[in-house]
């Protein structure tokens, strides 16, 4: 099947109604004083909205700088969603959404339930390694301060995708922001000790970013949201001290397979069977470069 | 566990068949006495109404009068009320007549039910308890065809529950799993988890297990104390059948006590509250009374929870355990870490403390382990694990050969309490041992010498016991000390079997004799290791010694041939040896022997064998220079200097060869010695010829080439030569001695400190055994000096004069010794240090003016002015030509000043006008500044 149009099926498959929604948009106005008005938006014409209530004869206009929060009416297909991600087509899932959320765009600038579909594409991306987008989406999420937990993720995948990108310095003072660079103590938050572990090893600071991981795994074992990327991360630096310290290459392939025993077919066990293929080169390398020595 | 035992989804509905439902009123008691209608139809109304105890007989009566009926509607009408009646029973919690009524149910026909029917005689048979036939039953649902999702759902759970409570553990789980997918009651889903949890524990599928582990841990599931109990149960055994992964992979699901009490106190107050809400509306007693027990099953756990001893510490340092165990260090040691310091005094934080450090060095951060251990001496000198992390430091280091450390602990070993505990003895005894190894090593060897001693003296029963006499006689040995060292040996061979140095200590022994100056016994010890220990490492060197021994004999007519022993010895001492210093020494004393006797041809022959025998490992450039030094003796001059030349170009670039800086030095002093005017010029210009043709990726080579250049063109190009090398900043890779001994004067002549450091430290870390090592001392010792730092230049002289004595060359390091001395106020030691110049006849020269000005100088600070005249006296008239009359003007000036000091103005003036007429003064620099005051003096 031609990638596009499986793409339009799928999104039609998974998000009913789309169509039907495309010339007005169900939603329900809250204004003020929460006072909620049910119906369909019809159009907006700059700063103005033009409103249909169920019952009333006649749209009405309102600023949308005047309205609390909308509540668009979005119908998903919850199954097939968590089918695709459990199946980690996160690229079909991306394509879907962003399709099924299109005509909500241009309402992006009021406070809405959009929001929540906004995290789950930011993480998508982040998890495509798409970290501008990530990044571009937790910028506008993190200063939506209307829903607390919502906010800390924003912040939390904006901080990663700026680790993943590469870029220390932007990041560093993100953390610092934050202040998620202090209290990096046994009851410090796992996303914290992720994050600033993170950094450290992107600074080529193993030795502390280490620590920091290990804390993850060590007071947070409970909780496998974080425990996952952490267990990747934690063999990761083990390989990357491993360079100097062989022994620790053997410390990483215990994780890989501690990884491998508890998070099968997940984007982290797939990550750990990478890793564990370039181990053995470095392995390989390492007593070549021991023959070397030697024979001199 | 709580299991419940009622089946949750769809309601049953009561629904009776349209064709027996159209009858009127009845009275409950007139049953017997109703037409089947309406007995039919009153049974409908009272189940309509929730009237069941009333309907159960009427329903009875039906199916007693329709039971025997054949025809369909007469069969339909019995079963359908079997079932309502099955139904009421239930209703009114007699489940054992349901179940009757239901087994006779599903004995007929017509069965539209069979489904809902097999799940109630499921659930009737909760009560019972009878688990197989739930099984049964459940097994006989979903082998049916074409069921809905609430049957494969109830089958299922009824299924996993009864499989579950025959502790069929591996079967249980598959109808468990099918449970929880399917159910959208999260308390279903919750319980369902749980007993999955307990059947793979139980059933030892951690694979599966841990399969569930992520999802369950999404899930309040993980706060059920049961489940808790469990998996530390089984981890606990895991652990102790040293079943790590396992043991941890179950530890670490483990929640924490006030986590788990603080989650089931809020659920017990929700379910009151809700109990309380639901029973004002209205519910049957039997789910009141389930709601209760499921209350007070959370209670019970709680109390079985709050009632064990404290196991997260425990937990914890166990789960750290198996990380190290398992090589994920990190992960162990911030739970150790953690551990100690909630709490640095009990059992469990100290021993955390000691995995800590354990771990840190495991993986190598040895400076933070360090740091740790430091702060728990200081912390707890008397602490626990003292001894045992101590040990740990001391043993590091002793690998890290970074003695200095070592010794630096002496006081916390010190300051350890007294123990009569047989491990902390040992331990004691082995930080003894360590710290006396760190003293050795760091030449302390008196210090050393203590710590065995302790050993030997509080510790007879020691493992180290034994070493430790052996290696204190080593110590003596090392000072000198032969006499004391001596017993040490013997007393070791005597006590030692089979010792490990039982063939050392012999030799020693007779190392000892030879210090002692008993050459007899030293020479019969020695004949006595070699007939006893031929094949030890050390036969070589007996050979050798005993050579040195025959060598130093005095040939006389009774015994003419000791020379020739002495060279058999040698030979032997080649051939035995098992290292090519060994050799080395061997074959170049025999050299010396050989010199002695003026046999030269013979020297070139053995230097010949010697590096044949030991080929690439053989001194070559050593062994060339022997060779050259007898073709000198012969005649052979030009053969000698080509031999030389050879040599340099063969090994000059390797700058470990360092005998190749000797064969320098040699070559300019023959130049200078036994060539012509011409064949200096002939050598100098193959020098330069060797320069021009060099391979440039040879810079040792050529660095060592221009060196000799320079050497051979005298002293003055020479330092220039090591001043330009110092200026260009010469890589220290490409330096040997001989290009170090000129940039180290270099650095000395421009006072240039931080050069002397530099190329002092790495000239005696590289080249510890060259001749010119001195220059890295000098340089050493002018560093110190002009850091005016006295102890350390006293240390650097006494180094440097430990390996070069009174060589010629070191006349430098005992007048530096005396001024420094003399700097410090010691003036005793300053004079006797000035006097010992006077002592060695090589140092004649201005040096000997310099020691006898340094004697008069100390009188002086002493106040005894009238010896301090007499050796000023002494400068002037013994030293008058050194250094064109320097020191003797200066030994005239200090004279005059003294006298002064003492009142005898005229005799100064007379001194010093002998100063202006004595020949050796009377040009000198300093005569003009005298002229001109005794010209204001005597009002010219």
């Amino acid at each position: 099947m031609n990638k596009s149009v499986f793409a339009l099926t799928l999104a039609g498959a998974c998000f009913l109604g789309a169509a039907a929604q495309a010339a007005s948009l169900a939603a329900t106005l809250v204004m003020p004083g929460d006072k909620e008005w049910e119906g369909s938006i019809l159009s907006r014409d700059g700063d103005w909205i033009e409103f249909q209530t169920g019952t009333s004869p006649r749209p009405i206009r309102l600023g949308a700088s005047t309205i609390k929060e909308l509540q668009f009416s979005i119908k998903l297909d919850q199954d097939k969603l968590n089918e695709m991600n459990n199946n980690r087509e996160y690229e079909r899932v991306i394509t879907a959404l962003t399709s099924v959320l299109e005509p909500y765009q241009e309402f992006a600038d009021i406070p809405s339930n959009l929001s929540f579909y906004n995290s789950l594409l930011m993480e998508l991306y982040y998890k495509t390694g798409n970290y501008e987008k990530t990044r571009e989406i937790a910028a506008s999420l993190a200063v939506d301060d209307r829903d607390a937990a919502l906010q800390l993720k924003a912040r939390i995948f904006g901080a990663l995708a700026l680790i993943d990108a590469g870029d220390a310095e932007r990041a560093e003072a993100l953390l610092e922001e934050y202040g998620w660079n202090e209290g990096l103590d046994s009851a410090a938050a796992p996303e914290k000790l992720y994050i600033a572990a993170k950094l450290l090893a992107l600074k080529k600071e193993y030795a502390d970013a280490m620590e920091l991981v290990a804390k993850v795994i060590a007071f947070n074992s409970h909780d496998p949201d974080w425990m996952q990327p952490a267990e990747l991360l934690c063999a990761e630096i083990y390989m990357e001290l491993g360079k100097e310290n062989p022994v620790m290459l053997d410390s990483a392939e215990e994780v890989i397979r501690e990884i491998s025993l508890l998070y099968k077919d997940t984007d982290e066990d797939e990550r750990a069977q990478q890793l564990k293929v370039k181990i053995e080169a470095l392995r390989a390398e390492l007593e070549l470069q021991k023959t070397i020595e030697e024979s001199e | 566990m709580k299991f419940f035992s009622r089946l949750h989804g769809r309601a049953m509905k009561a629904v009776l068949v349209a064709a027996v439902c159209s009858s009127g009123i009845a009275a409950a008691q007139d049953f017997a006495s109703m037409g089947i209608s309406d007995l039919v139809g009153s049974a409908d109304r009272m189940l309509q109404r929730g009237d069941y105890r009333t309907a159960i007989p009427a329903l009875a009566e039906v199916i007693n009068r329709t039971g025997a009926l054949t025809d369909p509607q007469g069969r339909e009408t019995a079963q359908t009320c079997r079932f309502q009646l099955a139904r009421a029973y239930f209703q009114v919690g007699n489940a054992s007549e349901a179940v009757s009524v239901l087994e006779d149910y599903l004995a007929n026909d017509p069965r539209p039910q069979e489904r809902t029917a097999l799940r109630m005689m499921a659930q009737g048979f909760f009560d019972s308890e009878n688990w197989e036939k739930i099984e049964e039953l459940s097994l006989r649902l979903l082998s049916m065809k074409d069921l809905d999702k609430d049957d494969v759902y109830n089958g299922n759970l009824l299924l996993g529950q009864a499989r579950f409570r025959q502790e069929k553990w591996a079967e249980s789980v598959a109808p468990l799993g099918i449970a929880v997918n399917t159910t959208k009651d999260p308390r279903v889903e919750q319980l369902c988890q749980i007993m999955i949890v307990r059947a793979l524990v139980e059933g030892e599928q951690w694979r599966e297990l841990f399969g569930w582990i992520p999802r369950i841990y999404r899930t309040d599931s993980k706060y059920d104390i049961t489940l808790n109990l469990t998996l530390m149960k089984a981890g606990r055994a895991r652990f102790e059948d040293d079943d790590y992964l396992n043991a941890l992979l179950l530890y670490r699901m483990v929640l924490p006590r006030e986590k788990l009490l603080a989650f089931a106190e809020e659920r017990v107050s929700a379910l009151v509250d809700k109990l309380d809400a639901d029973a004002k509306r209205g519910i049957t007693e039997a789910e009141t009374d389930e709601r209760r027990t499921e209350i007070e099953n959370i209670r019970e756990s709680m109390t079985v929870l709050e009632e064990l001893p404290p196991y997260e510490d425990e937990v914890s340092f166990r789960i750290g355990q198996i990380y190290a165990e398992v090589r994920r260090f990190w992960e162990g040691y911030v739970l150790f870490d953690e551990l100690y310091k909630k709490d640095r005094t009990s059992e469990i934080g100290e021993a955390s403390m000691l995995q800590s450090v354990l771990v840190l060095y495991d993986v190598g951060q040895t400076d933070k382990a360090e740091e740790r251990i430091l702060r728990y001496l200081k912390e707890r000198p008397d602490g626990q694990y003292a001894r045992t992390l101590q040990t740990m430091l001391l043993r590091d280091n002793l690998i890290k050969q970074n003695f200095a450390r070592v010794v630096e602990m002496l006081p916390n070993v010190q300051q350890l309490p007294a123990t009569d505990d047989p491990a902390e003895l040992e331990l004691q005894t082995d930080l003894h041992y360590m710290m006396a190894f760190g003293f050795f090593q760091s030449f302390d060897y008196i210090s050393a010498g203590e710590q065995f001693t302790e050993i030997i003296e509080n510790y007879p029963q020691s493992s180290h016991r034994a070493d430790s006499v052996y290696y204190r006689g080593m110590t003596y040995l090392m000072q000198g000390r032969y006499s004391s060292a001596l017993p040490d040996f013997q007393k070791y061979q005597a006590e030692n079997q089979y010792g490990e140095h039982l063939a050392a200590a012999l030799f020693r022994e007779g190392v000892c004799y030879f210090g002692m100056e008993d050459i007899e016994q030293a020479e019969a010890t020695f004949t006595r290791f070699i007939e006893t220990y031929s094949d030890d490492l050390l036969i070589s060197e007996a050979y050798s010694m005993r050579g040195d021994i025959e060598a130093a004999k005095e040939a006389t007519n009774d015994d003419p041939y000791t020379l020739d022993r002495a060279l058999a010895d040698y030979r032997k001492g080649i051939d035995t040896a098992s290292s090519s210093q060994q050799a080395s020494y061997a074959a170049f004393q025999a050299a010396k022997v050989y010199k002695l006797e003026y046999k030269w041809q013979e020297i070139i022959d053995l230097m010949q064998y010697y590096m044949d025998r030991w080929e690439e490992q053989a001194d070559v450039a050593e062994a060339a220079f022997w060779i050259g030094q007898a073709q000198i003796e012969l005649g052979q001059v030009n053969e000698a200097v080509e031999a030389y030349l050879d040599v340099i170009e063969r090994f000059g670039n390797d700058a470990a060869q360092f005998g190749v800086d000797k064969i320098i030095n040699e070559l300019v002093k023959i130049s200078q010695t036994h060539l012509s005017e011409s064949d200096r010029e002939d050598l100098a210009l193959k020098v330069k010829l060797k320069l021009t043709n060099i391979d440039p990726r040879y810079e040792v080579l050529r660095l060592r080439l221009q060196v000799a250049e320079a050497l051979l063109q005298g002293e003055d190009i020479a330092e220039a030569f090591g001043a330009e090398l110092l200026e260009a900043g010469t890589p220290l890779k490409l330096t040997s001695p001989s290009t170090l001994a000129l940039m180290c004067d270099a650095a000395v002549d421009t006072g240039n400190t931080e050069e002397m450091k530099r190329l002092s430290e790495y000239f005696i870390e590289k080249f510890e055994e060259s001749d010119l090592l001195w220059h890295a001392y000098r340089a050493q010792t002018f560093m110190h000096l002009a850091d005016e730092n006295y102890e350390e230049t006293l240390r650097s002289i006494d180094e440097a004069q430990g390996l070069f004595g009174a060589e010629p060359f070191m006349g430098w390091a005992q007048i530096i010794k005396a001024d420094t001395e003399y700097r410090m106020g010691s003036l005793k030691e300053a004079e006797a240090s000035y006097n010992t110049i006077m002592g060695v006849p090589e140092w004649r020269g201005p040096l000997f003016a310099e020691a006898m000005l340094g004697m008069g100088n100390c009188r002086v600070a002493a106040g005894d002015l009238e010896a301090a005249h007499s050796f000023y006296q002494r400068v002037y008239l013994l030293f008058k030509s050194y250094d064109d009359g320097q020191w003797a003007a200066k030994g005239y000036l200090a004279s005059a000043d003294v006298l002064v000091r003492m009142g005898e103005e005229e005799k100064a003036v007379n001194t010093l006008k002998a100063m202006l007429e004595d020949p050796y003064t009377n040009t000198s620099p300093l005569a003009e500044p005298v002229r001109e005051q005794l010209k204001k003096y005597e009002g010219q």
